[in-house]
């Protein structure tokens, strides 16, 4: 049914025009470079997770010494001292800073009365407080108060006699590998292999429907299932530009350092059969170009929000965890992350599984509902 | 008489309400150019679009190279090429490229320069697609259509949109298939284009076929009027047409022409002219054409009507 030379004409002709087309060259080389770059330089600092923070040290005592190497150790936090001269409201302002940790004068003393007392067995009531200024729009500065009280809580715990607890939790929770950028690269990766697949395939199906090119192509022996897999043969070829393009720049600039194994290539293959192929469904449905666009947006949106690809799916309510159950993203995505970071086979084998189905099944209504007449 | 090799048989196209084609029975004979003629919308390019079996049809036969459409879609499309209504093709293709992607899309291996040099394209050969003026294009269009050295060749509104001296040279490509000896189907609403080129010409309106026959037959048969021009002529030519009993129309040049329904009247327009020593500067004697065929047939312009 299928001829392989006939494909072969088709995607070689297509490639020889995309080659010959520099601004569709540039944007399939680029679309993906620059999310990667953007994405990158957004979340190469929560991946360090370091954050800035404004130390006025009013007391200069030992204890205050203390609490600020502590802060420091953490390895959350960036300390930077401010003159005890500043008044604190009006420095950060000035310095569009959203954060300042004060520690008054006299701390170290009453700290250290506190802990006397303490081990005289009498019961004391009595604290110290440290004081944080802070800009309240922003959520930075609501970060930073959070990791501040963890900070705080430790200190406790330490005064009641068990030192180093602190630095313990808080290490545990920032030495894992995983970094936001591993979590991120994948799903750059199978957004643009979606996108590229998806809007290549209706974009070009439109413009020659629109040329009247396919009913030219329909006077000729070439079968609409040779045509389907010739489209997305190319789009495959534009998404292994892509996702080699998004490697490159993960690892050469933010130190991505992702497995490199077969799950990789199926992936990226699975996704392209599975969008390509939507693309072409929606190319027969949608006979209009503008009509045909907006399909494939409303196909491409709840895919890019609500798979994983940019915020972790834990963090949604769970209807819209069950919704993320049903689409084919997510599973590109959640495989993708196996087969690039985490190596979980359970996950590997379900998302290669539903995808060669979904795969399979896309072809087939590709194949039996297109067709090169016309009505 | 050459064999039919395509039979059209009460065929029939309905777009919900609309009735494009309306029951049409026609035959195209081997080797000849046939023309199907009429205005935009009358149903000439579902015609042809059914017949290539690209469309459709509600109901009727067709028979095409002694296959029927609906059972022998590839062995036809094998023998046929088609030059679809406003043909286009790949922009970034060169004109070489593109008579080679489609000829393996038949698998064929057709002397690509030869056939570039048929349809005069050889010194474009290196050019882009999208670079090529419309008379170029439609030529490429031609050229594609004759990859597969087909027996039947489709030409849908070939010259549409091109300027005159454009559609001149397509004229003379398809003339010069036709000496190779192909049958061309032709639709066209250029009346001269269908004088030019058709040895068979069907007249289309509103999906019915109104008149069928060679151009002089359609002429004798539904306009027989012969106009003769005469250019600054002399007073007393308003007498000659009274006398005679014809209708006289004074053009604004300084023209008049009388209507005469047969040859016999023109020669006695002329001897009357002589007769009365009436003096002119210029003489014009012409048949009706297909334009005025058609307005007698449907009372309309062939080149007025919606888009197909």
């Amino acid at each position: 049914m299928m001829d392989a030379k006939l494909i072969y004409a088709n995607l070689i002709m297509l490639l020889k025009e995309f080659h010959r087309n520099k601004a569709s060259m540039f944007f399939v080389l680029l679309f993906p470079i620059i999310l990667m770059l953007l994405f990158g330089f957004i979340f190469q600092d929560q991946g360090e997770m370091e954050y800035d923070l404004l130390v006025q040290d009013l007391d200069g005592g030992p204890n205050a010494r203390n609490l600020t190497a502590m802060i420091n150790s953490t390895g959350l936090f960036g300390v930077t001292d401010v003159d005890p001269s500043e008044e604190p409201g009006q420095y950060l302002i000035d310095h569009k800073a959203n954060a300042m940790l004060i520690i008054p004068e006299g701390y170290s003393d009453q700290f250290d009365a506190i802990m006397l007392s303490r081990t005289t067995g009498l019961p004391v009531n009595e604290t110290v407080s440290v004081k944080i200024v802070y800009d309240p729009a922003n959520s930075a500065a609501m970060t930073k108060i959070g990791i501040l009280n963890s900070i705080i809580d430790g200190v406790n715990k330490g005064a009641s006699g068990a030192p180093d607890v602190l630095v313990l939790e808080m290490e545990t929770t920032v030495s894992d590998d995983f970094e936001y950028i591993d979590f991120f690269a994948p799903g750059i990766i199978a957004m643009s292999v979606m996108t590229t697949a998806l809007f290549g395939t209706v974009g070009m199906n439109t413009e020659l429907r629109q040329k009247g090119i396919l009913r030219k192509l329909a006077t000729t022996p070439l079968s609409r299932s040779e045509w389907l897999l010739a489209n997305i043969l190319y789009q495959l070829c534009m998404a292994v530009l892509s996702t080699i393009s998004i490697l490159l720049v993960g690892m050469g600039l933010f130190g991505l350092r992702p497995h490199i194994n077969l799950f990789l290539p199926l992936f990226v293959l699975l996704n392209v059969f599975a969008f390509s192929g939507i693309g072409m469904l929606i190319t027969r449905f949608v006979k209009d170009a503008d009509g045909a666009q907006a399909a494939a947006n409303a196909v491409m949106f709840p895919m890019m929000f609500l798979s994983g690809t940019f915020f972790p799916l834990e963090t949604m309510p769970d209807f819209l965890k069950t919704v993320a159950n049903f689409l084919p993203l997510y599973y590109v995505n959640e495989g993708m992350r196996a087969a690039m970071i985490t190596l979980d086979e359970g996950t590997l084998m379900t998302s290669t599984v539903i995808l060669v189905v979904l795969a399979i099944v896309i072809f087939v209504l590709g194949v039996l509902l297109t067709s090169w007449k016309h009505d | 008489m050459s064999e039919t090799i395509i039979q059209v048989r009460g065929l029939v196209k309905v777009y919900d309400e609309l009735i494009a084609v309306n029951g049409i029975s026609f035959d195209v004979k081997e080797g000849q150019v046939f023309a199907f003629l009429g205005p935009n919308g009358a149903g000439k390019t579902t015609t042809v679009e059914i017949i290539e079996t690209i469309r459709t049809a509600t109901s009727g036969q067709v028979n095409i190279l002694g296959l029927d459409i609906k059972k022998n879609r590839t062995d036809i499309l094998r023998r046929i090429g088609v030059l679809p209504q406003e043909f286009s093709s790949f922009d970034r293709l060169t004109v070489r490229e593109t008579v080679q992607y489609y000829s393996r899309l038949f698998k064929g291996e057709p002397d690509i320069d030869e056939l570039l040099e048929l349809v005069n394209l050889t010194e474009h050969r290196d050019q882009l697609y999208m670079n090529l003026s419309g008379g170029l294009k439609q030529r490429v269009g031609i050229a594609v259509a004759l990859v597969n050295d087909p027996e039947i060749v489709f030409l849908d509104e070939p010259t549409t949109g091109l300027d005159p001296r454009a559609r001149r040279d397509v004229w003379d490509v398809i003339k010069g298939l036709k000496k190779s000896g192909k049958t061309i189907f032709l639709t066209t609403h250029y009346m001269e284009e269908a004088e030019v080129l058709a040895d068979d010409v069907a007249i289309i309106s509103k999906g019915d076929i109104i008149a069928h026959g060679t151009t002089s037959q359609l002429i004798d048969q539904y306009c027989s009027t012969i106009h003769v021009s005469i250019r600054g002529a002399g007073p007393g030519v308003e007498e000659v047409a009274k006398n005679l009993g014809l209708t006289l129309e004074n053009r604004e040049n300084g023209t008049v022409t009388i209507e005469a329904s047969n040859n016999d009247q023109v020669v006695e327009i002329l001897n009357n002219l002589k007769a009365r020593d009436i003096k002119y500067d210029g003489l014009d004697i012409r048949k009706a054409n297909l334009e005025e065929v058609f307005l007698s047939l449907t009372g309309e312009s062939l080149t007025t009507g919606g888009e197909e």
